[in-house]
């Protein structure tokens, strides 16, 4: 890792060989050798965007593009109106879209365009062929293209979707059985955008939240290193530390402290 | 400071900019108060603060135990260590006993904003009562189909003297206190109206968020509301950007089209709601094919209706104007205070570092007298943001539980808090003890009467 090499040469061979046997035990995958403690915090909400994108942890069952979570980008970007104001505008130029998911209050998700349309190739490919493939074309052209905001009316999704042919109600329940739209509870006329394939990830994410927070909770005085706390493992995530680690200091569960041998990750009491 | 009094002195410095750099700095020291205390005689959680507009100097205060009471502020009613700590009692208390009193929570508690002759209190037991401040007895009652949750009047109006009362009913309430009727009733919101205010920059426009998370801007002088708040329209900045062609032309198609839409998909929902006085809930009613000669049907003061665009994701707990009519800000139970331009009706993006906010109960908000600082209830404690960068600039801890109402004097600056536990905390500047040691009551010598 970073961190322990500069100490390694800062406090001489003693460290080292310390250090080396604890290196192997350490089976983090390769794209982890930037340590969180540096890459806690970006000057620019695009630059941020692209790095998490870069760090998202690969997942062997499910398929799924990498998307970076509204609550990450408030914990590496100092200001966060700046951050608000530069998704928009992002948003607006479409270079983002943003999700509002179903686990918790105020929780977005964010994925570049290009990997939301590889995302819903990827599933569309999988579907079968029926009559109603069309649809999943249209859907593409006239509603993500120019519907930029998470939920859609019905009245306008009908209106977007006719513009490439005949829709029947059949056409709209295949959209929303392929996991690119879903129901609002509280309006049934209403419509949020969704990212197909994503429930194992989501409930993940709201394990792997739960666990962080009851793993700090348990301790004594429920704080721990950053540097330690990456190297855990978590049981009920696919999704790695780093990941929620990141989505929890930005929505206020937990602060990070600075102390003399560095960041120390503290549950919040307010 | 004593630089600042030598510049004044020389007219160096005007005196508006005197006086907002002296209360300015007394904003930044605000802590819990060491000189003043307020003795609340409630037995159960505050609800309301408001301090009269005319003088400032009179406090009302409601309480869940049906009780409201008044307090004077700027002056103790007696003195405790040493005369150093003055201790402010109430002046009087009206509570279940009273013959007209409440029977259950009061959940808001307002002066007549043309003098503290009058005050209102409206409660969860349906009524909103309007006292007589001298003689404590209810002088006007008005009873409303659901429990009140908020009550306001407006402090510019010179020709009218409505009380716009929200309820857990869809149907915005105006009584009107010179007749003893209800002048009229603002349809719109598809559930309970959790907050109402008056703006601060028209006596006729009313704001209103209600349990649906719409926030809607009525003038009472027309039918329907002539703004719906949607958190998606979003500006980056104070004021909008000159917009290119290509944005507003965007905006307003898909606006008219999404408009058009509603229109024919819903406009006999809309005529069985206006026909049911009585307000109990509609169930939406399912979409119907378009027909052309429905739309007629339509008052079009009553097509904003239609529209169902959302403030927050939850309910809509707290709202406050700023002292200019040009900003509001929005408290929801999504746990998001949003900063609104109420000219173009756009979120201004401004992200106040809010974790939790109570959900459930209206919040009181307070701004600073320039609307510089805005001062929130988060929980246990009451966090003041800067409005326009959204930073925390204090945080002040002090009560035991969740914190429902501040309110900010400008003249003395000072705040006034009270919550769950039953206090009412006064923060204010710190005042240096060595100072006042030697002045003590004894001293007080305008304090006299034949």
């Amino acid at each position: 890792m970073d961190k322990t090499s500069e100490e390694a040469s800062s406090k001489g061979k003693k460290r080292q060989r310390d250090q080396q046997p604890t290196d192997p035990q350490t089976n983090q995958p390769h794209h982890q050798i930037f340590s969180l403690e540096d890459n806690l915090s970006f000057t620019d909400t695009l630059v941020a965007l692209r790095m998490m994108r870069a760090q998202f942890p690969r997942i062997d069952k499910v398929s799924i593009q990498p998307f970076i979570l509204r609550s990450q980008l408030y914990s590496s970007v100092k200001d966060r109106t700046q951050v608000d104001r530069e998704l928009e505008s992002l948003r607006r130029e479409k270079v983002v879209r943003i999700f509002k998911l179903n686990t918790g209050q105020d929780d977005h998700a964010i994925m570049f365009l290009d990997d939301y349309l590889n995302q819903m190739e990827n599933v569309v490919k999988r579907l079968e062929e029926k009559e109603g493939d069309q649809v999943f074309k249209w859907f593409r052209t006239h509603v993500i293209d120019s519907k930029l905001e998470p939920s859609i009316e019905h009245q306008e999704l009908y209106t977007l979707l006719s513009l490439g042919g005949m829709v029947k109600d059949g056409h709209i329940s295949l959209l929303i059985n392929a996991g690119l739209l879903t129901r609002q509870l509280i309006d049934p006329n209403m419509y949020w955008f969704a990212i197909p394939n994503i429930g194992s990830v989501l409930k993940g994410l709201s394990q792997g939240r739960k666990e962080v927070l009851s793993f700090l909770n348990r301790r004594r005085y429920k704080e721990m290193m950053l540097a330690s706390m990456e190297k855990k493992c978590l049981r009920f995530s696919p999704l790695d530390m780093r990941f929620h680690l990141r989505d929890l200091i930005g929505s206020g569960h937990l602060k990070t402290v600075q102390t003399s041998t560095g960041l120390l990750v503290r549950v919040s009491k307010d | 400071m004593w630089k600042e009094i030598g510049d004044r002195e020389r007219g160096i410095l005007r005196p508006k900019s005197f006086t907002t750099r002296i209360k300015s700095n007394r904003i930044r020291t605000l802590q819990i108060s060491n000189h003043k205390d307020i003795v609340s005689p409630h037995r159960a959680s505050i609800n309301s603060l408001q301090v009269d507009l005319t003088e400032g100097r009179y406090l009302l205060s409601g309480a869940a135990d049906a009780s409201a009471a008044v307090y004077d502020v700027q002056r103790a009613t007696d003195y405790e260590g040493g005369g150093l700590i003055a201790k402010h009692k109430c002046l009087f208390v009206v509570d279940k006993q009273h013959e007209h009193g409440h029977k259950y929570a009061i959940s808001s508690a307002i002066w007549y904003p043309v003098d503290t002759g009058l005050f209102i209190t409206g409660s969860h037991d349906h009524h909103i009562n309007v006292w007589d401040t001298n003689t404590t007895q209810v002088v006007m009652n008005f009873k409303m189909p659901g429990k009140v949750y908020r009550t306001a009047m407006s402090s510019l109006a010179t020709t009218h003297m409505l009380i716009a009362a929200g309820t857990e009913d869809v149907q915005v309430r105006l009584c009107d206190i010179a007749s003893g009727a209800f002048s009229h009733t603002l349809s719109g919101h598809r559930d309970g109206v959790m907050t109402v205010e008056w703006s601060t920059s028209s006596e006729w426009v009313l704001v209103t968020g209600g349990c649906d998370g719409a926030i809607r801007f009525w003038d009472i002088r027309r039918a329907g509301c002539f703004l719906v708040l949607d958190q998606s329209h979003s500006q980056l900045g104070r004021r909008p950007t000159i917009p290119e062609h290509s944005a507003t032309n965007k905006a307003l198609t898909s606006k008219s089209l999404s408009s058009g839409q509603n229109l024919n998909a819903k406009p006999r929902a809309q005529q069985r709601k206006l026909a049911n006085g009585n307000g109990t809930k509609q169930s939406p009613v399912g979409r119907m094919p378009a027909k052309g000669s429905l739309r007629q049907r339509l008052h079009p003061g009553m097509l904003s209706s239609l529209d169902r665009a959302t403030a927050h994701y939850g309910a809509v707990t707290g709202l406050k104007a700023t002292e200019d009519g040009m900003y509001l800000l929005s408290a929801g139970s999504d746990s998001r205070l949003r900063l609104w331009d109420v000219e173009s009706g756009c979120n201004t993006l401004v992200n106040f570092e809010t974790v939790r906010l109570q959900a459930g109960k209206p919040i009181q908000l307070a701004t600073s007298q320039d609307s510089a600082l805005v001062f929130v209830p988060c929980m246990t404690a009451v966090k003041a943001f800067d409005v326009w960068s959204g930073n925390t600039s204090q945080t002040f801890r002090g009560h035991y539980e969740y914190v429902n109402s501040c309110w900010f004097s400008s003249q003395e600056q000072e705040l006034y808090t009270g919550g769950n536990d039953k206090q009412i905390l006064v923060w204010s500047p710190p005042r240096l003890i060595a100072d006042e040691g030697d002045e003590g009551p004894a001293q007080d010598r305008d304090n006299w009467s034949d």
